[in-house]
């Protein structure tokens, strides 16, 4: 199962997100703004990143684009989570160095399987 | 009547964060609930499924509403769209509600159920709420009672309303401003007349006044006039509202230092440009005002540190500023938060040292001073000097105390013995180098006063330190703790750092020559007077050897030539033995002791006593290399190394 670092400030989101990926047998650490997740981005150990686009300090879009930009950063598949589904939102995750992209409220088993994919064992 | 929110709209961007702040709660209500499903798969608890369905359904219900009201398409929104939405809403969430309502009613529902049920109901209950302050709400009073909780809410997201005092004396003009305020979301006072609003300006934050100008008494002038003269009140944006449209009215409000200006009867949309427009100015000198303050607490933090008043961590909420502000406390804290530590190190040191004087001092009282006196006791010497106590004595000669019946002050009296001072070409050499020593001024350094001779003794003063040798610590203790090695290491490594820089090479540092005071300040003496000792610090003349070679750098014992780092390879030897209680090389014959000295390297202090640090053994090692060029090169750069070591 994965070691998955969770970048997500909205508490509730964290605590039912963190919960549901747990008790799929996904190891989840958190970071509740974009500061903190790049620095647990940075400090590395995990299989894949997911990371809400508005938070506060560093927005997701920056701090993607930073990890991206850091060589020293191990390169693993970030997903990117809005709630906003707004045309044109999909195009500007994956410019900013995003693998894939999943709009909120988050269908678990569509998460899920965007996780194996990118993970390299399709659900 | 058309009220001007019946025909505007929601900009696009404005419509995107509707939409954010609209979604956001449900989302969270879908996810409890289907986590809550997966969570009662067990058929026992099929009537919390079909409650926990009915609440799922009507969150997705609630979403296809507003995704169909709110396309992500950026579009701009009427308004009328949105109080259409505001009512559809109003099922789906009763459905959720009332399904929570059942769900926590139920005798199965347990602590952390119950917890999660509360968070789908608070999410349930918050919808709604960016609607009922966006969009427009029915007139007629109790309409909104069926509706969620709502509350007088910001313009602009997050913050508390702005609060608005609307200054009228006519009761209609002033309700009916005051509730078209209220409808779009401001905290809306009122006062009658212009005693009214200045009392209450005086009492309560305002974020803006609106303020009429024909009024009886004290008028909008009047009113304005103090409300800008008054510091505490200046800053608050001032809109006049006048029926009196004249350019010397709009002028004049001006000058007096209002924000804008209105005729009546007013324009609503105009009127609420306005409003924003001076809110957003208001709100930009705030937060420039507020950086102001903050960058002075930074400078503040800074007269702190330096009159050590500093507590780390003083800055922690501007550190949490992503801003350049927030960069600079960050900066600051940790060099404050360093320095503070070092301090606080240094401190712990000299308090270690102290304490271990203190032991030897009370053990080693009473231990006298082997009498090679040649000077009587009591008499006075070079006309000058009461002879007190011999306090002292070496190879060199004996040292007392005395006192100086000229400068009426107790002085140290050192009387070189004969055989130092018979060669005139090294005398001449020693007085240039006591002339240089006299100007080496440092608390860590005993002071030379004179040179002189009289009666065919040669004698020195000095400062009168009262205290014990770094040798009687030792001897009294077996060796020194490492935090005492440290603060005598550091103190040692300022007063070479000074000597060196004054051209003054000390030659003969070692344990007798380094006095400690009960404070634990360490002095060095016989800065200079070494330099007589020369030509006897051979292995020819054995019996003559000065102090000992043990703390002899090689190229001292060779002869050949001296500098600053042939200190330091003493200072080596002296924290060696401080460390250790041990020399770095132990010989029975002065002979094989200098064999051993340039050849052989001296056992790791680590493996003699388990405590020494690893950092600290090391560079005790490096001060003792055999070759000048691979020691600490100078006395400041062993200051700075000792300080890494923390």
């Amino acid at each position: 199962m994965a070691r998955i670092l969770l970048v997500e400030d909205n508490e509730m989101n964290r605590d039912m997100l963190s919960r549901r990926l747990t008790r799929r047998g996904h190891t989840v650490t958190i970071a509740v703004d974009g500061r903190q997740g790049m620095e647990l981005a940075r400090a590395g150990g995990y299989d894949l990143i997911l990371m809400d686009m508005s938070l506060p300090e560093v927005d997701g879009w920056e701090a993607t684009r930073l990890l991206r930009a850091d060589p020293a950063v191990p390169r693993v598949p970030i997903i990117a989570l809005t709630a906003h589904a707004m045309a044109g939102d999909r195009e500007k995750a994956i410019a900013a160095g995003c693998d894939d992209y999943d709009t909120k409220p988050i269908e678990l088993d569509r998460l899920l399987g965007k996780i194996a994919t990118l993970l390299g064992n399709p659900a | 009547m058309t009220t001007p929110a019946d025909t505007a709209a929601l900009s696009p961007e404005a419509a995107a964060t509707l939409r954010h702040d609209l979604r956001t709660p449900l989302n969270h209500v879908v996810g409890y609930c289907e986590m809550l499903l997966e969570d009662a798969a067990d058929p026992a608890l099929a009537p919390r499924r079909a409650a926990l369905e009915q609440a799922l359904a009507a969150g997705r219900d609630a979403l296809t509403l507003i995704n169909t009201s709110l396309p992500g398409t950026g579009r701009v929104v009427p308004l009328a769209d949105l109080a259409a939405l505001r009512e559809s809403l109003r099922a789906p969430q009763q459905r959720i509600l009332s399904a929570v309502t059942t769900l926590l009613a139920s005798p199965d529902a347990d602590d952390g159920f119950a917890a999660d049920l509360r968070r789908i109901r608070n999410s349930a209950e918050g919808l709604g709420q960016g609607l009922a302050t966006r969009g427009p709400r029915p007139e007629a009073p109790g309409a909104d009672a069926a509706g969620p909780a709502t509350h007088t809410a910001p313009e602009a997201g997050g913050a508390a309303a702005a609060r608005i005092l609307v200054v009228d004396d006519g009761a209609e003009n002033r309700d009916l401003l005051a509730r078209r305020l209220a409808r779009e979301g401001y905290a809306v006072a009122v006062a009658e007349d212009g005693a009214r609003a200045l009392a209450r300006v005086a009492r309560e934050p305002f974020d803006l006044v609106l303020l009429d100008v024909m009024m009886p008494e004290l008028d909008g002038f009047a009113v304005l006039e103090r409300l800008k003269g008054d510091p505490a009140t200046r800053d608050i944006p001032v809109i006049m509202i006048s029926a009196l449209d004249d350019v010397a009215s709009v002028v004049r409000c001006i000058e007096h230092g209002a924000e804008d200006y209105l005729p009546k009867p007013f324009d609503p949309v105009l009127l609420r440009a306005r409003i924003t427009a001076s809110l957003e100015k208001k709100r930009l000198r705030d937060t420039e005002v507020e950086y102001l303050r903050q960058v002075s607490r930074v400078i503040e933090a800074a007269s702190a540190v330096e009159a050590g008043r500093y507590t780390a961590g003083g800055l922690s909420d501007l550190a949490r500023r992503a801003d350049a502000l927030g960069r600079l406390a960050r900066v600051f804290d940790g060099m404050a938060t360093e320095v503070r530590a070092r301090e606080e190190r240094l401190h712990r040191q000299v308090e270690s040292l102290r304490q271990e004087i203190e032991v030897a001092r009370r053990a080693g009282a009473g231990a006298t001073v082997a009498d090679h006196s040649r000077l009587p006791l009591g008499t006075t010497f070079a006309g000058r000097y009461r002879v007190d106590d011999v306090v002292g004595s070496g190879a060199m000669g004996t040292v007392y105390r005395a006192h100086d019946r000229e400068l009426d002050e107790t002085i140290a009296l050192k009387a070189l013995r004969p055989e130092f001072v018979n060669d005139a070409a090294l005398l001449e050499r020693f007085k240039t180098e006591i002339r240089l020593a006299r100007r080496i001024t440092h608390p860590n350094v005993v002071r030379t006063h004179d040179f002189g001779e009289c009666d065919g003794i040669y004698y020195l003063t000095m400062e009168y330190v009262e205290g014990i040798t770094v040798q009687k610590l030792i001897d009294t203790r077996g060796h020194l703790g490492v935090a005492s090695t440290v603060a005598v290491a550091r103190q040692l490594a300022q007063a070479l750092d000074v000597a060196h820089g004054h051209g003054v090479i000390h030659r003969d540092l070692k344990p007798p020559n380094l006095l400690l005071d009960d404070a634990g300040l360490l002095k060095v003496m016989d800065f200079g007077v070494a330099r007589l000792a020369e030509r006897s610090a051979t292995i020819t003349e054995a019996g003559l050897v000065v102090g000992t070679p043990a703390y002899m750098a090689p190229e001292q014992l060779l002869g050949e030539a001296v500098d600053a780092r042939s200190d330091l390879y003493a200072v080596g030897a002296v924290l060696y033995e401080c460390l250790t209680g041990r020399l770095p090389f132990q010989a029975s014959t002065a002979v094989s002791l200098i064999a051993k000295l340039l050849k052989d390297e001296p056992v790791e202090p680590l493996g003699l006593t388990a405590e020494v640090p690893p950092a600290l053994g090391a560079l005790v090692l490096r001060l003792l290399a055999k070759r000048p060029e691979d020691r600490v090169q100078t006395a400041a750069e062993l200051g700075r190394l000792l300080n890494e070591l923390g």
